[in-house]
């Protein structure tokens, strides 16, 4: 079943004393103009990379937009981000699933904590509040698992990942290859810090953009 | 501590076994080619290992004597499957190349490429067909004897996760990522049953041994029996703590190897799991802390045999008295 050797150990990758928090504040989050101009971009969208499906999807998973619950441990997280065609086509009508493990890498198996299938607006735009994922001890990096359906379009199996991941050491342009299952460095997203220092969250925004069948 | 641990596996051992495992054989290997993972043949008599330094390495068993060993050139095995007599051994590896080699003459049969990772590989009884099943993309039915793709076998999305030819060569059974499980011809690959009833992956597929049942397990920590003819669930085994990464059918038919997994650390120990299947029950749970079995089928008088590895010594743990 485990067929590859990660890299890193999960025990190496913790040992490296960098909690999430910490890292936020350093050099890939990107300031509010960055991001903002991130989203602005160009009619002519470049079809998102898939990435493996596993570990551990569950079908039938609750329609919902808020996949943590009061008091969950975590550094709560903001998702946002808008479905595309590859000519720069809103499309209302996908289906969004994503999944993840809790903020100590563990996946629910029994029920649906931190899984979804995610309601869309008009515009095809989505937004989830949950908690920045834990590593999963057969994974290199935190993600979050997305599968998304729409007809008449390849179904689009794929991560998305944190530029704040203790992996990357600061730097996803030149470390995000130290997960071998990343192949692609437009999976590992910005994060921006929100809210007061007492009430703060991580924003993650991450477009999909689907191609024809 | 250490008497803790010691408490701890009388309890996991007691209660199913009322004996401890037997170490049958250790097979001492290099120290750069720990065994990952392994396969053993139907009969047996032949063990295969996938190992760090990225060759296959072939033991007769009970000997324990290597008899060959052989590689993907550029690429680390991530997938090994015997075909039911044992006489041909298929290796797939994580970027997408297939071997077929002969057993024991380790002459390469035929050689597939690929990009994607291979995950899962079948062979049908009368050796024409193989059944390859890459990471993320459709399975493929290949013609062995043209050596020609039949048919690609889709999901809804992604791909197949564990491949089962039926013993009457009848039926190809794939379990896939989308979580169904689906029934092809195996001649043609025509799709014949779909069953959609389990809600989360399924890595483990056999056919039972009159070919009308198929057993699916996986991280729903159950062993579910499908009736081939209908595609529905018609039985479910009773739920263990542990996912299901792997089954083997005895040569009789009449139990089943279950091989599982720690969901939330694979390299943890965990159990083997020895089901009647007539009796729907557990026969027996093999288990030992510090154990994290890393293949298994039965040997030639029809004990349960599984390895694990320790380093540089691949170590072959059996089930005492079963067939005596």
């Amino acid at each position: 079943m485990a067929w590859y050797r990660p890299p890193l150990t999960r025990r190496e990758i913790l040992g490296k004393g960098l909690g999430s928090l910490a890292i936020l504040s350093s050099s890939p989050v990107l300031g509010g103009a960055e991001a903002l101009a991130e989203q602005r971009e160009t009619q002519h969208r470049r079809p998102t990379p898939p990435n493996e499906i596993g570990p551990f999807y569950k079908k039938s998973a609750p329609k919902t937009a808020m996949l943590r619950s009061p008091g969950d441990p975590g550094m709560p997280l903001m998702v946002r981000g808008q479905v595309f065609n590859a000519r720069g086509d809103a499309l209302p009508n996908a289906v969004i699933e994503v999944w993840q493990a809790d903020h100590l890498g563990h996946y629910d198996l029994d029920g649906y904590r931190y899984r979804a299938q995610l309601p869309l607006d008009p515009t095809g735009t989505y937004q989830f509040d949950s908690v920045i994922p834990g590593h999963y001890p057969d994974r290199v990096c935190q993600s979050i698992h997305y599968l998304v359906l729409v007809p008449g379009y390849k179904p689009l199996v794929t991560q998305l990942y944190f530029a704040t991941d203790p992996v990357f050491d600061g730097d996803p342009d030149h470390n995000f290859g130290r997960d071998p299952l990343l192949h692609s460095r437009d999976l590992v997203r910005p994060v921006v810090l929100a809210g007061d220092p007492h009430d703060m969250q991580a924003v993650v925004h991450f477009d999909l953009v689907l191609e024809l069948l | 501590m250490r008497w803790m641990r010691f408490v701890c596996a009388l309890v996991l051992i007691e209660p199913a076994l009322g004996q401890s495992l037997k170490l049958e054989k250790t097979i001492t290997v290099p120290p750069d080619a720990a065994v990952r993972f392994s396969a053993v043949s139907a009969k047996g008599d032949w063990i295969a290992g996938a190992c760090q330094d990225g060759r296959v390495r072939l033991w007769s068993f009970p000997s324990g004597e290597l008899r060959q060993s052989f590689d993907l050139q550029d690429q680390r095995v991530s997938s090994l499957r015997f075909s039911g007599d044992g006489a041909l051994l298929a290796v797939g590896g994580d970027r997408g190349g297939v071997g077929l080699w002969n057993v024991p003459s380790g002459k390469l049969k035929l050689q597939l490429k690929g990009t994607e990772p291979v995950v899962a590989l079948a062979i049908s009884p009368d050796k024409t067909l193989l059944a390859v099943a890459r990471k993320d993309v459709p399975a493929q039915l290949w013609d062995l004897t043209s050596e020609s793709v039949i048919t690609p076998l889709p999901a809804r999305f992604a791909g197949s996760l564990s491949l089962d030819f039926s013993p009457d060569g009848q039926w190809l059974a794939g379990a896939d990522a989308d979580t169904d499980i689906r029934i092809f011809e195996s001649r043609t690959g025509a799709l014949r049953a779909t069953t959609s009833d389990l809600l989360l992956e399924t890595f483990a597929v056999v056919f039972s041994a009159d070919s009308k049942s198929l057993y699916v397990g996986g991280a729903d920590k159950t062993v579910s029996v499908i009736d081939v003819a209908s595609g529905k669930v018609v039985r479910t085994l009773p739920r263990q703590p542990y996912v299901v990464s792997q089954f083997t059918r005895s040569p009789d038919g009449k139990v089943l190897l279950a091989l599982y997994f720690d969901e939330r650390d694979r390299a943890k120990p965990a159990p083997v799991v020895v089901w009647n299947v007539a009796e729907q029950s557990v026969q027996v749970q093999l288990s030992q802390p510090d154990l994290t079995p890393n293949g298994g089928g039965f040997s030639a008088n029809g004990r349960v045999i599984f390895t694990s590895s320790d380093g540089a010594k691949l170590q072959v743990w059996s089930q005492p008295n079963r067939g005596k």
